[in-house]
């Protein structure tokens, strides 16, 4: 008489679904192919990235002043992973799909949600192998990096780190968008159609509604694109990263409300609108953490320590109206260059458009169009720069207050670096795609048809 | 109706937490006439077709029981309703005596659906492996549950380059594999020649012998008389008879008449 076990989800082990959900990706065409064709992709975006990057070193070289303006992040990490960006953008939803469609389409799913794992389990499994296949799918970047520091490039950790976790972060929520669109789609290619509307409609949002107040403006931020602005500019964000971190579970809870097909539509759409509800709250109050992190060198999103600790100190609200059109560069200017760096710094900043539904054609003959006024504790000044140094003398005076003295050293140097980068397109078009074929090639060898062995694997 | 049974009081339902008693399912000396599963009323429609219609019968532990139907009698519908993968309007189950709800089937019951090739990019011993880990099987019962359905000869061999009948013989390990008191198979020997289908038949006499209750789907009657001990017979997704091969025979007044005569005496 057989003696039987109880398997209850508790018991069940994780490791042989997580080896079965990593060795499913891996056996699959779809992250190879990928790989294989952001070699050239982020090559070419790499050995660009370096040869302007060498032109504006030539003149760096030369003098201090211009050197100071030469950073590595913005010459050559942003513009080779923007490559990698694109990438995830087209390509990873199809290897992202393929975790959870393959299964569904074979039907093996069916055996899948019989196992003694819990719905949520095997989703977490999913999207632990969808953080794979992003790392995986990551080393041309990390490559590029690579051969950077071996021409002498200089990195900083931080400012790359950033990075590297904005594109993480993005690739999680195009993977978990990925695995909602496959469990609620019959079939693969329909869950394609559904991710590529979220991941392209996004791009089709930065295009159109950017730039423009009120509702649009508040749409144009539920684009994906804008995930990796913050990061790319080195700001590490607190609130934007609960926020992706929310939408990813968002997205994934919902995933693991539609996989398993034994419960009713209705029961089903219920579930979801309470996700829906949750990560909804979660997000809200995701965008009042205001608290976020200058990881750059040149900590180009802060003032300096004097500054950014007088400011601090300014209690009392401070309310900017700015009379100029969204569109206008003199209020990008302002924005980057004071509005916020002043978010950052000052505890109570709200910045008001006072023109917001004009243009700067319209407002020509408007005396106040272009000026900016500043209003705190009781007292208020207009300015019409979009400079630090004019702004902040004119805050200082109106909370009578005494500028802090402009502290010595500290600059940033900049580092220019007149790099070859003919090297790279060999190794980018020839050595890196020869890598990952014989990697593929390994990968789809069959293991030994020797029981012994079997037996061993399985006992591991 | 043959084997239905009907209680006047509702049965406790299996809160969440209750561990099911799935040892006492297994058939012993003491209790082999011990209803294993009741089945009440199954009820489901797409839109406006009825597919199955109060559909009810019972497995007794250690049985090896054969719903028969022709293609379209609702068979498949009726495993995947029991064993919790699809919805139904109504779905009363009971397991020894307590209300089973879908959401804890898989507890009890583990489901073969036909035509299913899984992981068809994995070798066959992988795909194996991952079933026996997850149910931490030991080597012994694996190497004799791959001697058993005869997939040695494949284990090496990716599964979509199997033949259906290896893909049938895949599919019945994986569920021998699993520590489920009751199988649910549709189609069993669907790919498989006469010698073949007497050779996993023989390997479901042999399961059931230690205790394992098995309910298929056939809609092959020869292969069905071969290997069940009872019989609920299906048509347009009612029940249209129950009970051992004598018990129809009985019931139909044809006393030498095989299975084929008996189903189209009943529908």
């Amino acid at each position: 008489m057989r003696s039987p076990e109880t398997f209850r989800i508790q018991d069940a082990p994780l490791r042989p679904l997580l080896v079965k959900e990593l060795r499913e990706i891996l056996s699959g065409r779809a992250l190879w192919t990928m790989l294989l064709l952001m070699c050239p992709l982020i090559g070419y975006s790499f050995f660009q990235a370096i040869s302007l990057y060498g032109e504006a070193s030539a003149a760096g070289l030369q003098s201090p002043v211009l050197a100071a303006s030469l950073s590595p992040l913005d010459g050559v990490l942003v513009p080779t992973l923007g490559a990698s960006y694109v990438a995830v953008t087209l390509l990873f939803p199809f290897v992202a799909i393929r975790v959870l469609g393959q299964e569904k389409e074979s039907g093996a799913l069916r055996l899948l949600i019989q196992l003694p794992y819990r719905s949520s389990t095997l989703i977490a499994a999913k999207l632990a192998a969808v953080l794979a296949a992003w790392v995986l799918s990551s080393v041309p970047a990390f490559s590029a990096l690579a051969i950077w520091r071996m021409l002498d490039g200089h990195l900083s950790a931080p400012e790359t780190l950033n990075l590297l976790f904005g594109h993480l972060l993005y690739g999680l929520l195009v993977g978990a968008i990925a695995l909602f669109a496959a469990s609620v789609s019959e079939s693969a290619a329909t869950a394609a159609i559904v991710t590529l509307a979220f991941t392209i409609g996004s791009w089709v949002l930065d295009f159109t509604v950017v730039g423009h107040p009120g509702l649009l403006e508040w749409i144009a931020r539920l684009s994906l694109t804008q995930v990796l602005r913050t990061f790319e500019q080195g700001l590490l964000s607190a609130g934007l990263v609960v926020g992706i971190g929310t939408a990813v579970c968002g997205f994934a809870a919902l995933a693991t409300v539609w996989t398993p097909p034994g419960v009713g539509v209705r029961s089903k759409l219920f579930r979801s609108l309470l996700c829906v509800l949750a990560a909804a709250i979660v997000l809200g109050l995701a965008t009042q953490i205001r608290f976020s992190v200058d990881v750059t060198e040149d900590q180009r999103n802060s003032f300096s320590v004097a500054d950014q600790r007088a400011l601090a100190k300014l209690a009392e609200p401070l309310v900017v109206t700015v009379h100029l059109a969204p569109e206008d560069p003199r209020y990008a200017d302002l924005r980057r260059n004071v509005l916020a760096k002043l978010d950052r710094a000052m505890p109570n900043v709200s910045v008001r458009l006072a023109g917001g539904r004009q243009t700067p054609a319209t407002n020509s003959g408007d005396d106040s169009y272009g000026e900016v006024e500043y209003a705190y504790a009781n007292r208020s000044d207009i300015s019409r720069s979009t400079s630090p140094r004019e702004i902040l003398p004119l805050l200082y005076g109106l909370a009578g207050v005494s500028p802090p003295a402009p502290a010595s050293g500290g600059d940033y140097p900049g580092y220019p670096l007149a790099a070859n980068g003919q090297v790279v397109l060999i190794w980018f078009f020839c050595g890196l795609p020869l890598c990952i074929a014989l990697a593929w090639w390994r990968s789809r060898r069959l293991p030994e048809p020797i029981t012994a062995r079997f037996t061993k694997e399985v006992q591991s | 109706m043959d084997g239905v049974h009907h209680l006047a009081s509702p049965d406790p339902p299996i809160q969440c937490n209750t561990p099911l008693p799935v040892e006492a399912a297994y058939v012993s000396e003491q209790a082999d006439d011990q209803t294993l599963l009741r089945v009440d009323s199954i009820n489901k429609q797409y839109a406006d077709q009825v597919v199955l219609a109060n559909v009810a019968f019972d497995v007794k532990a250690g049985e090896i029981v054969g719903i028969i139907g022709p293609n379209g009698a609702g068979k498949t519908t009726l495993l995947e309703v029991l064993a919790g993968i699809l919805p139904a309007e109504s779905s009363d189950v009971h397991w020894l005596g307590r209300l089973l709800p879908p959401s804890r089937r898989r507890e009890a019951m583990f489901y073969l659906p036909d035509g299913v090739r899984p992981y068809q990019d994995q070798p066959v011993n992988r795909v194996l492996s991952f079933v026996a880990n997850v149910y931490r099987r030991s080597a012994d019962e694996i190497t004799n549950t791959i001697q058993a359905v005869g997939l040695t000869p494949v284990l090496h061999k990716r599964v979509h380059s199997l033949s259906k009948g290896y893909g049938r013989r895949l599919l019945l390990a994986l569920g021998l594999l699993t520590p489920h008191p009751l199988l649910l198979m549709d189609e069993p020997f669907d790919g498989f020649d006469l010698r073949q289908t007497r050779d996993i038949v023989g390997v479901l006499r042999g399961e059931a012998a230690m205790g394992r209750t098995f309910v298929l789907a056939i809609h092959q009657l020869l292969d069905a008389e071969r290997v069940c001990d009872r019989f609920i017979l299906l048509a347009d997704g009612r029940v249209r008879g129950a009970g051992t091969l004598s018990d129809l025979r009985t019931r139909t007044g044809i006393a030498a008449g095989n299975l084929e005569d008996i189903f189209l005496a009943l529908t």
